[in-house]
């Protein structure tokens, strides 16, 4: 409330060459069922990104889109991802909030069993992170759980939630059930 | 809270007030003129009144001897004098800036964000309220004309500074696009240098003031504000440029910066300013303290939890420079920097920044990075961005052969191995497979030992040869002597030696497809049965548009457009895979029932 807040951004504009790299190799050399790039490039720093879910999983087929905040001190700070779709899975909390140890800075460990190796590092980069999701999608890890539900379903009724993963692709392509 | 209480209040829109003040001067200077028509006004103006108006203006026309200017200056006169009149000027004046102040927002800076009206008004109320303080609690001021100098002073103060904050958060905005055109780079510089020639200006007219009329404390409590407003304003444009001058390289993405001359600058830059601004604005605070002898009031406390929280601020800063200093040092002394040779190996991009290296440090697990990039990122961390290799930030390996070599001596184990394998191609055909190794090394902070262990080199290399059977043994060494990264090396394996890199696989599909049609929408083309609404016409049967892929264009809007379509494309292609694929099911399901039945 006091004073100006001190916010350093002297590292946004080496930042935000990194993430034109980035967008510029994603683009010329998209990896496939995945795209990515600032929603608006007034803003830099708020990207989309679709993912296509990976075949001969039950995500299959479907268009997952995603929010991605990236900080002003990026690479050194990990972006925040969000799917901005309905998701149920178990490493995605109810929000849509993504939770991989990618996406953790090497400081905090919500969860208290990762190692600091399996967290951000600044060689990572948002190809990676978004490989990462799809072999999230692919294989939930369900020790952590950010939705215990998905995570209790995933255990022990795969139906059931093969089923409501189903209904969640169609409603992303926009196919009514 | 106050602020919602504000908020609520009955605001009148800038036109009605500009028009009600603008009747109330008109009213006021017709009154003043009424007063003034008669020449002897100085001597009996207590006995005019306003009804008798009438009656005077018939003699003042015709005995007025005075001139235009000597009547204006008595018109102005009179109503300095005249109590209902003067509020009307101040009343005026505020009508005026803030007039000036909607212009200079509409000028340069367009529509103001969310954010940047929030900060305002948080601005705007802490600084009524710690002026408000300042004036009744420190200075205990207590005559009338006094307290409209002071408003005076710190209207004008309050503006620019108000000013000031809102070109900082404009910036930091800015800052977030690479594709701001330059003149509004230019009208939010020169509205800073603006800024900054009134500050100088407002402590020039202290100083005389000081000369004048007023003691010296009140000459420090008015030029330390103005010291602050000048120094932050220095603040945004030094950083500003600095700003400019790294996107301006950005933007033609050929010439690669001396960064590593650029991150000291900016940052003894930052700290500077930021330890100027916190020390003179601490120094303002004691001051008020001291010398007003308030220790007993109200005042009393805000200022001193406004000091607290200035040491507190000032203590971080330190310490973060402290922080800086000392991996800077250790950076110094135990990686040296690399050799001409290292850098012609090692011809790939500063993974942290992903730009070309023209200098670079080297870490004791053979990873090269720039100076700066790595100093930023050891400051957070201290490990190897790239193998996560732990580094010991307290021991000086250099200085200590002995331990060396007791060290390595003993046999290199790593206690923990995480090893994460991804095959892609189990989930989709192109994705590749790769997998990471990751290393916690727990060898009592030894750094150089680890890096050259022969038996280290075979068990990666093992690990690369369960993905890669068909490269020899001798080749995969050779490669992970120099990367010393599993993950290094696949990628090496992946990208260059091994013919299919995805980006090629993906090459043979790029045939002209007559594409154009990416955003028809679903229902126009029925064409099946099933389901029609939801059939993609069969234009839309090519993978990933030509003339959408493949290109990455320089201008901002073309990119968003490109990236646009090809979001659509992706969404309707989807779509039709998945409806093809439910058709086939479904119709050998139903073929299924029907043979049944």
């Amino acid at each position: 409330m006091i004073t100006d807040n001190l916010y350093v951004n002297i590292m946004a504009g080496s930042a935000l060459r990194r993430l034109m790299a980035e967008y510029k190799q994603l683009t010329l050399n998209p990896p496939e069922g995945i795209i990515a790039g600032p929603i608006n490039e007034e803003n830099f720093f708020e990207w989309e990104a679709l993912i296509t879910g990976p075949e001969g999983t039950c995500f299959e087929g479907g268009v997952f889109p995603a929010k991605l905040i990236f900080p002003p001190d990026y690479p050194l700070s990990p972006p925040k991802m969000q799917f901005t779709c309905e998701m149920f899975h178990p490493n995605i909390y109810a929000d849509g909030r993504v939770c991989i140890s990618i996406l953790h800075a090497p400081g905090d460990d919500p969860m208290g069993y990762e190692s600091s190796a399996e967290r951000w590092s600044p060689v990572q980069s948002v190809e990676k992170i978004l490989l990462s999701v799809v072999s999230m999608l692919a294989e939930p890890n369900d020790e952590s759980g950010a939705n215990v539900d998905a995570a209790k379903m995933w255990r022990e009724d795969r139906p059931e939630f093969e089923r409501i993963a189903q209904k969640l692709v169609r409603k992303t392509l926009g196919i009514p059930c | 809270m106050p602020m919602v209480f504000l908020d609520r209040l009955p605001v009148p829109s800038i036109r009605v007030y500009t028009t009600i003040s603008i009747a109330i001067l008109s009213c006021s200077v017709y009154y003043a003129a009424q007063i003034v028509k008669d020449p002897a006004w100085r001597t009996n103006q207590t006995e005019i009144a306003v009804g008798d108006g009438n009656n005077v203006t018939g003699n003042g026309i015709a005995n007025d001897s005075r001139t235009i200017g000597v009547h204006l200056e008595e018109l102005l006169a009179c109503m300095v004098q005249e109590p209902g009149c003067i509020w009307t000027l101040i009343n005026m004046a505020y009508c005026v800036l803030i007039l000036l102040g909607k212009s200079i927002q509409k000028l340069v800076f367009g529509e103001l964000r969310v954010s940047e009206r929030q900060h305002l008004k948080d601005k705007f109320w802490n600084f009524v309220f710690y002026k408000f303080i300042f004036v009744f609690g420190v200075l205990n001021v207590q005559y009338m004309d006094e307290v409209i100098l002071w408003c005076a002073w710190f209207t004008a103060l309050g503006f620019l500074s108000l000013l000031s904050q809102l070109c900082k958060d404009r910036f930091e905005y800015l800052s977030f696009s690479p594709t701001t055109p330059g003149w509004s780079h230019a009208r939010l510089l020169g509205l800073l240098a603006a800024i900054l020639a009134l500050s100088l200006f407002m402590l020039l007219l202290c100083a005389a003031a000081a000369f004048f009329f007023v003691s010296f404390n009140t000459f420090a409590f008015m030029a330390a504000e103005c010291i602050l407003l000048g120094v932050r304003t220095i603040h945004v444009m030094l950083r500003y440029a600095i700003h400019l001058y790294d996107t301006r390289g950005a933007a033609g993405n050929t010439s690669p910066r001396s960064w590593d001359k650029r991150g000291p600058l900016a940052y003894y830059t930052e700290l500077t300013s930021e330890l100027t601004v916190l020390a003179v604005d601490f120094l303002h605070h004691i001051h008020m303290l001291l010398w007003s002898n308030i220790f007993l009031s109200m005042a009393s406390l805000v200022i001193c939890m406004q000091l607290r929280y200035l040491f507190h601020e000032i203590q971080r800063r330190i310490t973060k420079h402290r922080n800086y200093l000392a991996v800077l040092s250790h950076m110094k002394q135990n990686y040296p920097m690399a050799s001409r040779d290292e850098l012609a190996e090692n011809s790939d991009n500063c993974a942290i920044c992903w730009e070309k290296m023209e200098s670079a440090r080297k870490l004791p697990c053979g990873h090269l990075f720039h100076n700066s990039c790595l100093q930023s990122w050891l400051e957070q961390d201290t490990s190897c961005p790239t193998c996560r290799l732990t580094l010991s930030m307290q021991a000086n390996h250099r200085d200590s052969p002995l331990e060396l070599a007791v060290v390595s001596q003993t046999p290199v184990r790593r206690n923990e191995n995480h090893f994460f394998h991804f095959d892609g191609s189990r989930y989709v055909s192109w994705l590749p497979s790769f997998s990471v190794e990751v290393t916690h090394s727990r060898l009592r902070g030894d750094i150089l030992a680890l890096a050259h262990s022969n038996s280290q080199l075979d068990a990666m290399a093992r690990q690369v040869e369960q993905l890669f059977p068909h490269y020899p043994k001798n080749i995969i060494l050779e490669d992970l002597r120099v990367t010393r990264s599993v993950e290094l090396t696949i990628e090496n394996i992946l990208d260059g030696r091994l013919i299919l890199p995805h980006h090629m696989m993906e090459e043979p599909e790029t045939e002209p497809v007559a594409q154009t049609q990416t955003t028809v929408l679903p229902g126009s083309f029925a064409q099946n049965s099933w389901d029609p609404r939801f059939d993609i016409p069969a234009a839309d049967s090519g993978e990933e548009p030509s003339n959408l892929g493949g290109r990455f264009s320089k201008s901002s809007i073309e990119r968003e457009l490109i990236l646009q379509r090809r979001k659509e494309h992706m969404l309707l292609s989807a779509r039709r895979r998945y409806l093809e694929k439910h058709r086939n099911s479904e119709s050998e399901t139903r073929n299924a029932n029907g043979n049944l039945s």
